[in-house]
């Protein structure tokens, strides 16, 4: 202002026409770029998860395939323990029997039993005392069987008799193991 | 900047407004980077702005908002004081409710703050931008003339003069005048004529009186008188002509006027009264520094009469130089310059 009275009026180009012509365009541009926006944040999230979905199927996937092994850990254990139970029912039957089998005037001082065979020490008040009562049902179960026999000091024997299956029944024998 | 960037895309559209004697001319000025792309003008008969006008104002601010709309104060309480000092200024006329602005730190013009009020409310509608002084014009039409030579300096608009006496562009008296206004005040002078044609019978024979005195006191001075020849001298009225401005003359030389008629001998009458009376009051005021006048520059908006010229050489003295202006391009260029255009 040098030589008029008044100042001019501030001129601008946004008159109302254009404040509202700019206004709309740039509520639809930010609409638009907010959209945009919205979309590539849940892409982002999207893919996000979709990441964690398959690190976590990973994991799941390794549990089960740990787990299967558990599994058959675990089976293999319950079958060794029921071999191992069944065993032991055959062992405690065998011994059973075996005592059942020695009779009353013989007395057996040591049992070995061996994997194919059983030793037995004992003392009998004669040969055939342990040749009848003894002998003969060892003879049916196995195949082998030889005794010896040694003076007692009493005049009884001492007997040593090793018995020994022949027939290899692997069921059996690996039941023994 | 990004104004600036703005403002170079778009067209400048200057509105000029002069209100006439029972008109309104509107001038419109349409600016693009290059330079002047069209310009239009419309006259209404009316003082104020009627729809029509608007519509037509409105019709080309529209094509842009960097539009400015000047109108030049035809206030009657505005004129033009010799100095820029705030001190000064109340010694030549009281501003206390006038807007004034000072122009080059040489001079300063002012008017009533009212009447910018009242202009505004006129053209609240529309709106006003700038709001200049007719005695810018003058300024800016003779700036070639005010630097170097003392003269008086006329505006002529069909109603008002405003006339101002610069001297190597420092202003030394200014005033603007109503022509009609002031053909009253003569009117209400030579009513009172009668009494003061006694006094001043009085006074001349006092003179008279003084003037035996000193005839018969001052014998040996008359032989001085002797010399009174020399006035005539061919050599003075050779260096009176020099003072005279040829190249305005042959400038002029093409200037056609008008055939006088009876109304506009009236007023151009009226004029040259105005001017007259005016450049009395500025020899007469002790407050501004009396120079003599010889030449005026008159800047002609209303097409004057032959008569007009005459009467101002005949009776005053003057050498008249009278240019054609045309107020609403001169107002349209201080506009622009306002604007650093």
């Amino acid at each position: 202002m040098r030589y008029s009275y008044i100042k001019p009026r501030k001129k601008t180009p946004f008159t109302p026409d254009v404040v509202l012509i700019v206004i709309f365009f740039s509520i639809t541009i930010i609409m638009l770029v907010s959209t945009y926006l919205f979309l590539l944040y849940k892409d982002y999230s999207f893919e996000n998860e979709r990441e964690n979905l398959i690190q976590n199927r990973l994991a799941l996937e390794q549990n089960i395939e740990k787990m299967e092994r558990q599994i058959h850990y675990i089976q293999k254990q319950q079958s060794v323990a029921q071999r191992v139970f069944t065993q032991n029912m055959v062992l405690k039957d065998s011994i059973t029997n075996l005592f059942d089998l020695v009779p009353q005037r013989i007395t057996l001082s040591r049992a070995d039993l061996l994997k194919k065979g059983l030793i037995l020490y004992g003392v009998t008040p004669s040969k055939d005392v342990y040749n009848f009562m003894l002998q003969a049902p060892l003879r049916s179960i196995f195949q082998k069987s030889y005794t010896s026999f040694y003076p007692a000091g009493n005049g009884w024997l001492n007997f040593v008799s090793t018995n020994y299956i022949v027939n290899d029944d692997s069921g059996e024998l690996d039941s023994e193991d | 900047m990004l104004d600036k960037l703005f403002e170079s895309l778009y067209l400048k559209v200057f509105v000029n407004i002069i209100i006439k004697e029972s008109s309104t001319l509107v001038y419109i000025e349409i600016h693009s980077k290059k330079g002047v792309l069209d310009n239009r003008q419309a006259e209404f008969d009316t003082l104020e702005p009627n729809e029509k006008m608007l519509d037509f104002i409105q019709n080309y601010i529209k094509e842009s908002p960097f539009y400015y709309i000047s109108v030049l104060d035809n206030s009657l309480l505005q004129g033009a004081l010799p100095t820029c000092s705030k001190n000064r200024l109340a010694y030549y006329y009281d501003l206390s409710n006038c807007e004034y602005k000072c122009y080059k730190e040489k001079w300063s013009y002012y008017t009533a703050k009212a009447e910018l009020y009242e202009l505004e409310k006129r053209y609240s509608e529309i709106g006003l931008d700038f709001i200049f002084s007719p005695f810018l014009i003058i300024a800016n039409f003779f700036q070639d003339k005010i630097k170097s030579s003392l003269a008086l300096y006329v505006l002529v608009e069909e109603n008002y003069i405003s006339l101002a006496v610069f001297e190597e562009s420092n202003l030394l008296y200014a005033e603007h005048l109503d022509i009609h206004a002031q053909n009253e005040d003569d009117e209400f002078f030579l009513a009172n004529d009668e009494n003061e044609s006694v006094d001043l019978d009085l006074q001349e024979s006092q003179a008279g009186i003084d003037l035996e005195d000193i005839e018969i006191d001052e014998d040996d001075e008359l032989e001085d008188f002797a010399d009174i020849e020399d006035l005539d001298s061919i050599e003075e009225i050779e260096e009176f002509e020099e003072s005279k401005d040829i190249e305005e003359e042959l400038l002029e030389s093409d200037t056609v006027f008008d055939e006088p008629d009876e109304e506009n001998f009236n007023e151009d009458y009226q004029r040259f009264i105005a001017i007259q009376s005016s450049v009395a009051r500025y020899y007469k005021d002790e407050r501004y520094e009396s120079r003599f006048i010889e030449n005026i520059y008159i800047a002609d908006s209303v097409s004057v009469s032959s008569d007009f010229k005459k009467y101002l050489e005949e009776e005053m003295f003057l050498n008249v130089y009278i240019r054609h202006v045309e107020i609403e391009a001169e107002l349209c260029e201080l506009t622009k310059e306002e604007l650093g255009l």
